[in-house]
C-alpha cells in the first residue's frame, strides 16, 4: 500500500507534520518500509512552453527551442526528446538548478547555446517514465515552479500491511487507525449526494450463489462522457498510489478503492445481454480478461455473467469484452461484498494478483458496500455527468460479528502487566470499538472491517497494539525449572564439525538443492525429488548426496588458486522412501591438492587415499573398517572403499573417478568420503583399564604374499586367531619391486606381545611368532622372507 | 717420596694437554693404573720398617687422590667445553616459519548457531529438530494458516508436490515438539528453511532458530526478557536496546516484531509472539491450562552483524579465504 502524505492530511484538521508519521505507524502496526520525498526538487524547475522549435544544424536528433519560462525573454534550449514541440507544457530547469544527479549549467551543445534543460519524470526524480520529456497539464501556469504545479510538497509512504489488516489498505483505514494511535481527530466525510433526477433501474440481477455473495449492489449511470480529460489531481494521487490513469470511470472506481478500500467495478451497459447472474463458473468456461490473458475455469470460481457471456471473474479482474473504454456511454457500477473464503487462492491459481483481489481475499468492510457505491457514482457523474439510476441492492446473510468477552484478568495474564480498566476503555474508544462494560471485562463487539478479531486474544492485541509494547516491561518467568541431562552415547554434529577443523578442513554450507543432470548421473539417483517451482535449473532437484555441491566448491576454490583444499558439510542428502521422503544426516568431504602448505624444509607431497583413509579413520571414535565393496560410479573402483562401523556400512571413500575428473576440467586427484553422521556419532559405552606395567615385547616379520591379498584381512585373520598375549598387530612396510617375484608383495608386520604378570620368556615369544606365521601360512600362503 | 710428590704436577700437566676424553683415559692409566708409580709405590710399603707404613701409605693415598681430583676436574673441563661447541654447532634460526598442518575452520553460521544454543541452554532451552521436506500440515495448517489463506503468501514456498513443501520455517518443529511432547515445554530449534528468494540479502535456502516455551504463567512480559536478555549477551552489549512492533503471524496472538538500535536505525531481528489458541489446541495442549511464547530469528542476519559482513551471498560460496578466518 503505497500512498501520498498529502492526501491523507486531509482526513484530519492537524497537519500530520506535528506527528512523527513514519514512527506513528510502524509502532502500530503498520510497518513503513520506504518514504519516497518529491518535495526535494529545485525550485528553479519551472513549468514552460515551448513556443518555437528549430532543427539543430549541427545534429539530426536534436532540436533547437525556444521556452516561455515566465521571464522577460524566452529561454533557448537545446532539446533530444522525440515528443518536443510547439505548444505543449513542459518541465523547465534553469541554470543553476540542481537535479538529482547533477547541476545545470549555461552550455553550449554542437556549437548552439543551451540556458537549461527540458525534463522527463525520470529526470525529475518522480516516475521511472523516461520516454521524452514530460507533458504537463495544459491549464499549468508558466512561471511557477513545478514543485506547486504537481504539488510535490509530498511523500509517498510505502507500508507493509499485513494480511490480517486489509482494513488499512485504504486511506481512510489508515487514518482511523492514526487516530486510534494519536490525539488527531479523524473527520468522516461522505463525498457528496447526488442532485439529479434518479431513474429507473432496466437491468435484472440474478444472485445464485449467496454464500460467496451475500451483498451485491448495482446502478445503471447514463450517457456519461467518458472522453473527459482526467484532472490532475485525480491522476496525481492515483500515481502517487501506485495506480495508472486509464479513463474518467475506470480512474474513479481506483481512485474511490484507495480512499475507503471498496474495490467497484464499472461494466459497459451496453455490451451486457439479457440479466446479470452472479454465479459459479462451469469447469471448462474461458474468459479473456482486461490484461488480455485469457483463462479457463476450474469450475468453482464466483463470475458475474449475463445471459450469453461471462463479463468477469468476480472480485478480482473484468473481462475484455464489458469493458469501459473512452468510448463507453452507458455503464453499470458494481459494489458488492464477496466472502473471503471463497474468493481466496482463485486469483493465485490463475496467477492474477489485482488490487481488488487483494482486497477482497482479506476482507471488506460489508456495511460500506452500498456507501460506495454512491460515492463512486457521485464522482462519476461529477467528472462525466450521466444520469444515475435507483440501487439495486441483492443482501442475504452477512457475515455475523459475534460479542467477544475481554476479561481484564486475561490481559494480565497474557501479557504479564497489568492494565487498569480505564485505560482498556480508553484504547476501545480510540478504535471505536463499541462494547458493554461488564464485571471484570467488556464485551466487545467488533466492526464490520475487521475479519482479524474473532477471540479474547484478538482483543488482548488490539489492547496492547494502541497501549503500547513498550509499556510491557521484561520479566524472567517464574516457570517449572529443569537441569538439561547429559548426551553421552552420541557426539553432536558440532563435536565432529570441531574434530573436522581440527583435522584441517573447511565447513562449508551449501544449498540442499542441485541441478538436476547432476543429480541423475553423478548421484545416480533415478528417484529425483524435484521442486514444482525451482528458482533456476541448477537449484531444482533435492540432492541424495552432497558431493554434486562440493565438486562446485572445489572448483571454485581452484579456480581461486588454492592449492590445498580440504571442505567438508554436515547437512541432510534427501531421499524417496514409500511414506515420502528420507531426509539422512551426512558428514561429506572434497580433498584436493597438496598434504600440508608449501613450506621451507618439506618436500611437496600431493593427497593420497589413505591421508583422507587416515583423517576418517582419527575422527571417528570407534574401530571403522574399509572395505573394497561395490562402491558410487562417482569413485575410482580402484581407490575407493566403502566405510564399515561394527561390521554395518556407512559411507564411502575414495577418489574420483578419472571420467568425472575429466568432465569436470579438475587436472589433479580428487578425493571424496560420505558417511552417515548418526553411527558415526553413536558411542558405545566403554570399560577403561589400567596399563600394565611391564613393556610390550616387540617382534618384525617380514612375510611375501600375492598382491592382490587385503593387508586388512591378514591383520584381521592373526586376530580371529586369538593367539594369547598378543597385543597388537600391524604392518609397517610394504614392497614390491626388485627381489621380489612379479605378482607379489613383501610385508613386514610388527607384532606386540605382553602378560599382564610377568615377562614373557624367549620361548613363549617363538612360539607366539611361529603362531602368527602359520595362520599367515595356511590362510594367504604367506612365506617368509 | 718426593719423586712421587712431584707426580700430581706431571699428572696435572699432562692431563691439561689433552682435550679428548678418550685421550684422558688413556693417561689415566699411566699415573693411577695398576703398573702405575703409586700402585709400585703401594707394593714397596711392605718392605718399609712398622712405623714407616701408615705415614708413607698415607702420604701415596693422598697423591692419589689428588691426581683423581686433578682428572676429574679436567674431565667437567672437557666435557664443559665439549657441550659449548655441540651448542655453537646446533644453534638454529628460530626466526624461521613452524613447520605445521593448515588449521580447518568452522562456518560462521555454526558458530553462530552454536552461540545461540549455548545462551539458550543455559537458561534450561533444549535443542530439537525436525524435517525439512514438511508436509503441508506442519509447515501451514496446524500453524494456524488454512490452505489459500493469504498468509500462505507472505511465504514464497518451494513445493514438491500439492502435499509436500521445503519449510518455510522452523515453526513447524514446534507443532512437531508438541504433537509428542506434554507441557511444560522449552526448546529451540535451529536449522535450514527455504524461500523462493535470491538477491543480495535473500537466499533461496537460509537458516532460521525457532524458540517456544510453554508453561502455565509464560507470559509477554518473559518473552520480552528472554529474547532482550538473549540479544544482549549474543551481542555482548547489556545497554542494547530492544523494540517490539506489532505485526502478524497466524501463529501467534499477540504477534511483534524484534527490532535491534544498530547505529542509528532500527534493525529487524525476528518475529515472536504468544502462541495462538487455535494452534496450542490443534498440538492437544490445553489452552485454559497452558500459555507461553514462540520467537524466530535469523541466523545469517545476527551472524552478519556479528562478524560486521553486509552481504549474504559470502555465506555460500565457499570460497577459502572467506572461511579461514572463522578459525576456531
Amino acid at each position: 500500500m503505497q500512498f501520498s502524505k498529502k492526501w491523507l492530511n486531509e482526513f484530519f484538521d492537524k497537519d500530520l507534520n506535528g506527528i512523527d508519521l513514519s514512527n506513528t505507524l510502524t509502532q502500530g502496526g503498520l510497518e513503513v518500509e520506504e518514504i519516497e520525498d518529491l518535495s526535494t526538487i529545485s525550485d528553479l524547475v519551472v513549468v514552460g512552453e515551448i513556443v518555437e522549435i528549430k532543427k539543430h544544424p549541427n545534429a539530426d536528433r536534436l532540436n533547437i527551442c525556444q521556452v516561455n519560462a515566465g521571464e522577460k525573454d524566452n529561454l533557448q534550449i537545446v532539446c533530444g526528446a522525440p515528443n518536443a514541440r510547439v505548444g505543449i507544457k513542459i518541465p523547465c530547469a534553469k541554470v543553476g538548478a540542481k537535479l538529482d544527479k547533477f547541476e545545470i549549467k549555461q552550455a553550449k551543445l554542437r556549437g548552439i547555446d543551451s540556458s537549461g534543460m527540458l525534463c522527463s519524470a525520470k529526470e525529475l526524480n518522480i516516475s521511472n517514465e523516461s520516454e521524452g520529456i514530460l507533458e504537463l497539464d495544459q491549464n499549468s501556469k508558466v512561471g511557477e515552479t513545478l514543485k506547486n504545479c504537481l504539488s510535490l510538497d509530498d511523500q509517498i509512504f510505502h507500508l507493509s500491511i499485513t494480511p490480517n489488516r486489509p482494513d488499512c489498505l485504504s486511506m481512510r483505514g489508515i487514518a482511523k487507525e492514526i487516530s486510534a494511535m494519536t490525539d488527531l481527530n479523524y473527520r468522516k466525510e461522505i463525498n457528496k449526494e447526488i442532485n439529479k433526477e434518479i431513474n429507473k433501474l432496466n437491468i435484472k440481477v440474478n444472485v445464485i450463489n449467496k454464500t460467496a455473495c451475500p451483498l451485491y449492489c448495482l446502478r445503471e449511470i447514463r450517457k456519461v462522457n467518458n472522453k473527459n480529460e482526467v484532472p490532475g489531481w485525480l491522476k496525481e494521487r492515483l500515481k502517487r498510489g501506485g495506480i495508472d490513469s486509464i479513463n474518467p470511470v475506470v480512474d474513479v472506481t481506483n481512485y474511490m478503492m484507495l480512499e475507503h478500500g471498496q474495490p467497484t467495478h464499472a461494466f459497459d451497459l451496453d455490451k451486457i445481454k439479457g440479466v446479470i447472474h452472479v454465479r459459479n463458473a462451469k469447469k471448462g468456461e474461458t474468459l479473456l480478461l482486461l490484461n488480455h490473458q485469457e483463462i479457463t475455469f476450474f469450475g468453482d470460481e464466483l463470475v458475474i455473467a449475463d445471459d450469453e457471456n461471462i463479463l468477469a471473474l468476480a472480485g478480482i479482474m473484468g473481462g475484455l469484452e464489458a469493458s469501459v473504454t473512452n468510448d463507453t456511454t452507458n455503464i453499470l457500477v458494481e459494489s458488492a461484498f464477496f466472502a473471503p473464503i471463497n474468493l481466496s487462492g482463485i486469483a493465485r491459481r490463475h496467477s492474477l494478483n489485482t488490487e481488488s483481489s487483494h482486497r477482497f481475499e482479506r476482507g471488506v468492510d460489508f456495511q460500506y458496500t452500498l456507501d460506495a457505491l454512491n460515492e463512486t457514482s457521485a464522482l462519476v457523474i461529477d467528472l462525466c455527468d450521466g444520469e444515475p439510476s435507483v440501487i439495486l441492492k441483492e443482501e442475504s446473510a452477512l457475515p455475523e460479528r459475534n460479542k467477544i468477552m475481554l476479561r481484564s484478568e486475561k490481559v494480565v495474564q497474557i501479557l504479564g502487566l497489568y492494565i487498569d480498566e480505564n485505560e482498556i476503555k480508553k484504547t476501545l474508544n480510540a478504535l471505536k470499538f463499541s462494547f458493554e462494560e461488564l464485571e471484570g471485562g467488556f464485551q466487545v463487539t467488533p466492526p464490520s472491517y475487521r475479519f482479524d478479531i474473532n477471540l479474547e486474544e484478538d482483543l488482548v492485541e488490539e489492547v496492547i497494539r494502541i497501549y503500547g509494547f513498550d509499556k510491557i516491561e521484561a520479566k524472567p518467568p517464574t516457570a517449572s525449572t529443569e537441569i538439561l541431562g547429559l548426551e553421552s552415547k552420541n557426539r553432536s554434529a558440532y563435536d565432529i564439525k570441531v574434530a573436522m577443523a581440527a583435522l584441517g578442513y573447511h565447513e562449508i554450507v551449501s544449498y540442499s538443492f542441485i541441478e538436476e543432470s547432476l543429480e541423475r548421473e553423478f548421484h545416480e539417483n533415478k528417484n529425483l525429488i524435484k521442486l514444482d517451482n525451482p528458482i533456476a535449473s541448477q537449484m531444482s532437484v533435492m540432492r541424495s548426496k552432497l558431493w554434486g555441491s562440493h565438486i562446485d566448491a572445489l572448483t571454485y576454490n581452484i579456480n581461486r588458486g588454492q592449492a590445498q583444499i580440504r571442505l567438508f558439510e554436515i547437512a541432510s542428502s534427501y531421499t524417496k522412501s514409500k511414506s515420502g521422503y528420507d531426509e539422512k544426516q551426512v558428514l561429506s568431504g572434497v580433498v584436493y591438492g597438496s598434504s600440508y602448505p608449501e613450506q621451507w624444509g618439506l618436500k611437496s607431497k600431493k593427497i593420497d587415499f589413505y591421508e583422507v583413509k587416515g583423517d576418517l579413520e582419527t575422527l571417528s571414535a570407534e574401530e571403522l573398517t574399509f572395505k573394497k565393496n561395490k562402491v558410487p560410479g562417482a569413485l575410482h573402483p580402484g581407490q575407493s572403499a566403502s566405510v564399515l562401523k561394527n561390521d554395518k556400512p556407512i559411507g564411502w571413500v575414495g577418489q574420483l573417478h578419472p571420467k568425472w575428473k575429466q568432465k569436470f576440467d579438475i587436472q589433479e586427484d580428487v578425493f571424496l568420503f560420505e558417511i552417515d553422521l548418526g553411527p558415526l556419532s553413536k558411542k558405545a559405552p566403554k570399560e577403561f583399564h589400567i596399563p600394565s606395567k611391564l613393556l610390550p615385547i616387540r617382534k618384525d616379520i617380514s612375510v611375501v604374499v600375492d598382491k592382490d591379498i587385503s593387508v586388512d584381512d591378514m591383520v584381521q585373520a592373526v586376530k580371529k586367531a586369538n593367539i594369547n598375549y598378543i597385543r597388537e598387530v600391524k604392518a609397517f612396510d610394504i614392497y614390491e619391486g626388485k627381489n621380489i617375484e612379479k605378482d607379489k608383495k613383501s610385508i613386514a608386520f610388527l607384532i606386540l606381545m605382553q602378560d599382564t604378570y610377568k615377562t614373557l620368556e624367549e620361548g613363549q615369544v617363538n612360539n607366539i611368532v611361529k603362531k602368527v606365521l602359520k595362520v599367515l601360512q595356511q590362510q594367504y600362503k604367506a612365506t617368509l622372507r | 717420596m718426593e719423586e712421587l710428590k712431584k707426580l700430581i704436577q706431571q699428572a696435572k700437566d699432562d692431563f691439561s694437554k689433552v682435550s679428548e676424553l678418550s685421550d684422558l683415559d688413556h693417561i689415566k692409566s699411566k699415573y693411577l693404573g695398576k703398573q702405575g708409580p703409586l700402585n709400585e709405590a703401594m707394593k714397596g710399603l711392605s718392605s718399609l720398617p712398622n712405623k714407616d707404613k701408615p705415614i708413607i701409605g698415607a702420604l701415596i693415598n693422598d697423591i692419589k687422590k689428588s691426581i683423581e681430583k686433578a682428572l676429574s676436574d679436567r674431565k667437567s673441563e672437557i666435557q664443559i667445553h665439549l657441550m659449548n661447541d655441540q651448542l655453537k654447532n646446533e644453534n638454529i634460526d628460530v626466526t624461521l616459519d613452524g613447520k605445521k598442518q593448515n588449521k580447518g575452520t568452522l562456518h560462521p553460521i555454526s558458530i553462530t548457531i552454536k552461540t545461540i544454543e549455548t545462551i539458550f541452554n543455559s537458561i534450561g532451552f533444549s535443542s530439537t529438530t525436525g524435517p525439512e521436506i514438511e508436509d503441508d500440515y506442519h509447515n501451514f495448517t496446524a500453524l494456524n494458516i488454512p490452505e489459500s489463506h493469504p498468509a500462505r503468501a507472505m511465504h514464497d514456498t518451494f513445493y514438491l508436490n500439492k502435499e509436500y513443501v521445503l519449510r518455510t520455517h522452523t515453526s513447524s518443529v514446534q507443532i512437531r515438539y508438541m504433537e509428542n511432547n506434554p507441557p511444560p515445554l522449552r526448546i529451540i530449534s535451529p536449522g535450514r528453511v527455504y524461500r523462493v528468494d535470491s538477491d543480495a540479502t535473500h537466499s533461496p535456502m537460509f537458516h532460521q532458530i525457532e524458540g517456544l516455551w510453554i508453561d502455565k504463567k509464560v507470559s509477554f512480559a518473559n518473552l520480552k526478557w528472554v529474547t532482550q536478555s538473549f540479544l544482549q549477551k549474543f551481542f555482548e552489549n547489556d545497554d542494547l536496546q530492544i523494540r517490539f512492533r506489532p505485526s502478524f503471524f497466524p501463529f501467534t496472538e499477540p504477534s511483534a516484531e524484534i527490532d535491534m538500535k544498530w547505529n542509528d536505525g532500527w534493525l529487524e531481528i525476528g518475529g515472536c509472539g504468544m502462541v495462538h489458541p487455535n494452534v496450542l489446541s490443534q498440538a492437544g495442549i490445553d489452552y485454559n491450562l497452558f500459555q507461553g511464547f514462540a520467537f524466530g530469528l535469523g541466523v545469517e542476519r545476527l551472524a552478519m552483524l556479528k562478524y560486521g559482513i553486509n552481504d549474504l551471498r559470502p555465506f555460500f560460496n565457499h570460497d577459502i579465504r572467506f572461511l579461514n578466518q572463522f578459525k576456531v
